[in-house]
């Protein structure tokens, strides 16, 4: 009996491709490798030296501390916007409003920024942080509330709300927190007590990576184990059956958004407490929403998962800014061509599976020979 | 001498996932007859059935169409051919009118445009040669089940169809509606068309078969003429051992009958400005299993909607459940006042495919005590939970992490059954518990529902399986046109065409015999 | 201030605007319309129109002919459209997130080829492009008033309302109509009356890819005249936003997609005054296609409830 147990466990936890996790890994590097291929054929198109270009772009930004440096400190905001993103896609709601909220909570930590609020350095860095989260959770909610409540097409809706709310930000800015000093588009100098310093400054760390590996590992339970994870599988999976099991759909999508809408706020306030100080709404976060979802795909909506592909496309882009000095000829752009080829692939179901079909089939022909 | 219309040898079909749906199949169809395919749900019927009609295509072996080999592509070969196919769950567009639906992909044209006129005409000669009774024009919507079943088989005589398969025909029909379809098949016959008649009735095949073809498992166990075969030995043909069917060993307990499980007084309910259920009263007893019969679409589903909370309903009227009223109260109160419900369609609502058999397991009960930690939920003791329920349930899987997807449609259905048997609830809906699965599953399904019963679960059994209804039902009522029809406190002593009347409306008890479904 | 506003808002330019406005956006309605009827949800018209745009201006500029151009611009919208298919279709992947990735990486990808091309991150104005005309209609050109709106406009946007027409018939009056709108309201039936569903399915997605296309190649070739980063800015989304208020509704999704146009022409205007505030002026259209399209919901949302019409 415990014989038999035993080679239970071990046939569960082999490495094979019929054990999904494992094949899941392997596509996924798979898919990373054809990517590459297929930029080292862009990059022999344009560049003059594609192999020296390739390889800079891989091992660039080990080079040099400071170039890591910088790829830890950018790679986070993104990494917000990925996780914000990751709750959403993993709860099955298309709300695509992580743009507008970045760019409208931005305006909320700039305020908050600009003024003396706090002679604490400490506090007032953390108001700024709760304004922004408080902010992005409340605004983040109106789609999914028009979608749970009403049927509104969230995408729609929230793709024009994130045009809107660059109107509001862009006009708050100007009207409100400007100074004439950056041709009127831009927001005072915030104060120094606001920003936030280095805790080991040649790898730029702060204490907003901190939080970002608190939040994810927190976000990684709250997914795996907690009821509310279990909620947002099953509405995921089958909204109909969540809603048959007697879990609310309608207060699912709120609470979803309104943690992706805290995950942004935050994702903003790092931004701009650490990388600049001041605010030009059409400039500063621009783009940062709409990269997590990307990053979300690439990571496979695991909280784990979508970190590490912030860090690695952040990676990539540091690594052709770094080529860029040398090499003109290819722009930051082709991290977005690597980026798309491997979300193609990884979301492709029949990529690789006739191969893992045939395993399957070998297997399961052995195990009646059993 | 007659001639062979079609004719199947050493037919294969092997799945990409290795299932192996039928093997070596060898059948022979003559021209002008009526000829049936029976077997259990899952035995390889339909897709025999779909190979013959070019949804999918053979493995391997050889299927002769009028003395050529055909290499269908698709079911537009196999009408081109002469074949139609009349399938179980209609393929019909509610949306469009008959006309539309039945010129679709043989629209008759002028120039570039559809001629909808002569579309009209054709199909209104077509209806009125063989007696249909239909207006035309009307929107498949507003039809009935039995008309849509007709415009169905017009969809075939339209694209000249000389072999007709029909996949369970009758198992939306009343008795007396069946007879009708009988008779317009044998008028079929004599035209010189050729019926391929798929069905797990046998007392019908029995009635209506010149020829009667089995298949189990996959296999082919032969094809005998109707008049040489006796009724036992068809059953052992189709399952190779004899069925349990003494289930009145369970019949009747009275221990909790003062208890109310379930009690509605007056509901009401509209659609488009006409009423769906008109003041429906009724009760279930602790203890008893009440079958609601009825052709589909006579309100059982806004019955089933309304007291499940689902979805949204205006209804008016009381619905008490163990004795609390629930009006206001979502699915979610109602489960926790001690509702379960399996649902008519599993994989939409009962299960979430993707996920493991162990979190379906637990979906209507996740925040219970006993697989919950003080902050996260308790993953051993769901995954032991669900090993046992597994085993109790004899669900055919690996482990329970695999994803319900991978599961036969009958064990899908014992896992819905399993779950909500797990929570341990006064009352239960069950909405056509065992449509579509294998016998096997489907006894295993009705004793469970019995244990329940036993157990003192008030049972609400909504089937259109009108034997299902009538083994397992202590009570039975009959549902009309959105009212109770008809009442029968003893569902021992009930005769399947007397129901078979109230299902169509041609009876209609008073409101004072009506009225013991509540009160009794 | 609002003088002068109103003074334009009921002149002739203002109607001409409309149409003109109208036209990508018709488009891009006509697209989402055309793959919705086979029931697929195309969410990638706007980074179509982005390519698109951009294939059109490079393609006149190399082939120093702007009709040429728009083959350029057509041939990339059917590309991209089949591109979503295979990944869909053949590999099983979900087309929504296909579509979002799409979408969201669209404009790197465009800048990317741009610089390549032109070594300009922004703009194509360096090239020197053959653009499009406008036509003047013989007779109506001389009525008064009527003349000047429906005469004089660019040649795409005629093309755009022949295409209105074209395919009101191709979609109600023909058998490819009839089955395409099978396929969308039950594939099911359709496959069983012997349509090859995924067929039609990939020619509604093309046909959707192609009407971006124009209304891409229209931005490029016809209004602005030069492929600019970001000029398609959500006008794709308003056609996809138009055909969710439709319901289904031809002439509805129609005129939805000329309501936004209005919206838009009354931002430009707006925007020409420097007493209003550009930011929030900027924002109208967008605010027009959410109140839009959320009242839609809601009225539609409250109509099903009160039982007067079924679901889907």
């Amino acid at each position: 009996m415990t014989e038999n147990k035993f080679s239970k466990l071990s046939k569960n936890y082999k490495l094979s491709i019929s054990n999904p996790k494992f094949f899941d890994a392997v596509k996924m590097f798979i898919s990373i490798l054809i990517a590459l291929a297929i930029t080292f054929v862009i990059l022999c198109l344009v560049s003059s030296d594609p192999v020296n270009a390739i390889i800079t772009i891989l091992t660039g930004p080990l080079t040099k501390t400071r170039y890591i440096g910088a790829v830890i400190e950018s790679f986070i905001p993104y990494a917000f916007a990925g996780l914000a993103a990751g709750v959403l896609f993993s709860a099955g709601a298309f709300n695509l409003g992580a743009e507008g909220i970045y760019i409208l909570s931005g305006a909320v930590v700039t305020a908050i920024a600009i003024n003396p609020v706090s002679t604490s350095p400490v506090l007032h860095p953390v108001l700024c942080f709760l304004g922004a989260m408080a902010f992005g959770g409340i605004m983040m909610i109106l789609p999914s509330f028009l979608k749970a409540k009403f049927g509104t097409n969230e995408m729609v809706v929230s793709l024009m709300l994130n045009s809107i709310y660059a109107g509001i930000a862009a006009y708050v800015v100007r009207t409100f927190l400007g100074t004439l000093k950056r041709g009127g588009n831009s927001s005072k100098d915030y104060l120094a007590t606001a920003r936030i310093g280095y805790l080991y400054e040649p790898l730029r760390i702060s204490a907003c990576f901190i939080v970002l590996i608190a939040v994810t590992i927190i976000l990684y339970l709250v997914m795996k184990k907690s009821r509310l994870g279990y909620q947002i599988r099953l509405a995921g999976t089958n909204p109909r059956f969540a809603e048959y099991s007697g879990i609310s759909a309608f207060k699912l999508a709120i609470s979803t958004a309104a943690i992706a809408g805290v995950l942004s706020g935050m994702g903003a306030a790092t931004a701009l407490l650490t990388q600049t100080s001041f605010y030009t709404p059409s400039q500063s976060l621009v783009g940062i929403g709409f990269s997590g979802m990307l990053l979300s795909m690439l990571g496979r909506n695991n909280p784990i998962g979508i970190i590490i592909a912030a860090f690695m496309i952040k990676y990539l882009e540091q690594g052709t800014a770094i080529l860029y000095f040398v090499d003109k000829s290819v722009p930051s752009e082709i991290v977005a061509v690597v980026e798309g080829i491997v979300i193609m692939l990884i979301s492709s179901q029949h990529f690789l599976r006739k191969f893992r079909e045939k395993q399957l089939l070998k297997e399961g022909l052995e195990e009646h020979v059993e | 001498m007659k001639e062979t219309i079609l004719k199947l040898e050493k037919v294969t079909k092997v799945y990409p996932n290795g299932t192996v749906a039928n093997r070596d199949i060898n059948m022979e169809f003559e021209k002008g007859e009526i000829h049936s395919v029976v077997g259990e749900n899952g035995a390889g019927k339909s897709t025999l059935m779909k190979m013959i009609f070019g949804i999918e295509k053979p493995s391997s072996g050889t299927i002769t169409y009028k003395g050529e080999e055909t290499h269908f592509n698709s079911s537009m070969d196999a009408i081109h051919a002469g074949i139609g196919m009349v399938h179980q769950h209609f393929m019909l567009i509610p949306s469009f009118s008959i006309v539309d639906n039945i010129i679709l992909g043989e629209e008759p044209t002028k120039s570039i445009f559809i001629d909808k006129k002569e579309a009209a005409k054709r199909c209104q000669e077509l209806s009125d040669k063989y007696d249909f009774e239909l207006d035309v024009t009307a929107k498949v919507s507003t039809l009935s089940v039995a008309k849509r079943q007709k415009v169905e088989i017009l969809k075939t005589l339209y694209r000249n169809a000389e072999l007709i398969i029909l996949d369970e025909p009758t198992s939306v029909l009343t008795p007396q509606e069946t007879e009708k379809l009988f008779d317009q098949l044998r008028f079929f016959k004599e035209q010189g068309h050729t019926i391929i008649f798929i069905s797990h009735k046998l007392e019908e095949v029995k009635q209506i078969s010149d020829k009667i073809s089995v298949i189990r498992n996959g296999v082919s166990k032969g094809t005998y003429l109707n008049s040489e075969l006796t009724m036992e030995q068809l059953t052992n043909l189709i399952i190779g051992r004899d069925l349990d069917n003494d289930m009145d060993e369970y019949k009747t307990h009275e221990d909790f009958h003062n208890e109310k499980a379930l009690e509605i007084h007056d509901l009401y309910m509209e659609r488009n400005g006409k009423p769906v259920l008109n003041n429906v009263s009724f009760a279930v007893k602790r203890g008893e299993i009440l079958g609601v019969a009825g052709v589909e679409g006579n309100g059982q589903q806004e019955l089933v909607k309304c007291i499940t909370g689902l979805e949204e309903t205006r209804y008016t009227g009381d619905i008490n459940i163990c004795d609390k009223t629930v009006n206001d109260l979502k699915i979610r109160g109602r489960r926790e006042i001690g509702m379960a419900y399996i649902p008519e369609d599993r994989m939409v609502d009962g299960v979430a495919g993707e996920l493991p058999i162990s979190d379906n397991l637990i979906s209507t009960y996740y925040t219970r005590e006993d697989i919950n930690g003080k902050l996260f939920m308790d993953a051993k003791a769901i995954a032991k939970m669900s090993d046992e329920l597994i085993k109790t349930f004899a669900v055919k899987t690996k482990n329970a992490r695999a994803a319900v997807n991978s599961l036969s449609g009958g064990n899908v259905q014992k896992v819905v059954v399993a779950r909500e048997y797990n929570t341990n609830s006064t009352f239960m809906i069950a909405e056509q518990p065992t449509h579509g699965i294998d016998i096997g599953s489907a006894e295993f399904v009705h004793h469970k529902l019995i244990e329940m019963r036993n157990k003192g679960a008030g049972i609400l059994l909504v089937s259109a399986d009108l034997n299902e209804v009538m083994d397992l039902s202590d009570r039975i009522i009959v549902m009309f046109n959105g009212k109770i029809a008809g009442y029968f406190p003893n569902a021992n002593k009930v005769d399947e065409n007397e129901l078979g009347m109230y299902m169509l409306g041609a009876k209609h008890q008073s409101a004072e015999e009506i009225g013991g479904a509540l009160n009794d | 201030m609002w003088s002068s506003v109103f003074s334009t808002l009921f002149t002739m330019r203002f109607l001409q605007a409309i149409i003109r406005l109208a036209t990508p956006i018709v488009f891009a309605a006509l697209g989402a319309f055309t793959a919705a009827s086979t029931g697929i949800g195309n969410i990638a018209i706007e980074s179509i129109m982005t390519f698109s745009a951009l294939a059109g201006v490079l393609g006149s500029y190399l082939f120093n002919n702007a009709w040429l151009g728009v083959i350029c611009g057509l041939a990339i919208g059917i590309l991209t459209a089949l591109l979503i298919t295979f990944f869909s279709m053949k590999l099983g992947a979900d087309a929504f997130l296909i579509m979002i990735a799409l979408n969201t990486f669209a404009d790197s990808v465009a800048i990317f080829i741009l610089y390549q091309l032109t070594g300009d991150k922004g703009t194509t104005a360096s090239l020197a492009t053959p653009i499009l005309y406008t036509l003047d209609i013989p007779i109506i050109k001389d009525i008064p008033i009527l003349g000047e709106i429906l005469s004089g406009q660019y040649i795409l946007t005629y093309i755009c309302w022949l295409l209105v027409i074209i395919m009101f018939i191709v979609i109600y009056k023909t058998p490819l109509g009839m089955r395409m709108r099978a396929c969308g309201l039950n594939a099911d039936a359709a496959k069983t009356a012997g349509i090859n569903v995924e067929r039609l399915q990939v020619l509604s997605l093309v046909l959707s890819g192609v009407f971006a296309a124009l209304g891409g190649v229209y931005l490029s070739l016809n209004y602005l005249k030069i492929f600019s980063k970001g000029m398609v800015s959500g006008q794709g989304w308003m056609g996809v936003a138009a055909n969710g208020i439709s319901n289904g509704n031809y002439w509805t999704l129609i005129l939805s997609g000329v309501i936004f146009a209005v919206f838009r022409a009354v931002s430009i205007i707006f925007s020409s005054n420097s007493a209003f505030p550009t930011d929030l002026v900027g924002a109208i259209p967008y605010f027009s296609v959410f109140v839009i399209l959320t009242a839609a919901s809601i009225i539609n949302y409250y109509r099903i409830k009160r039982g007067k019409i079924e679901e889907h």
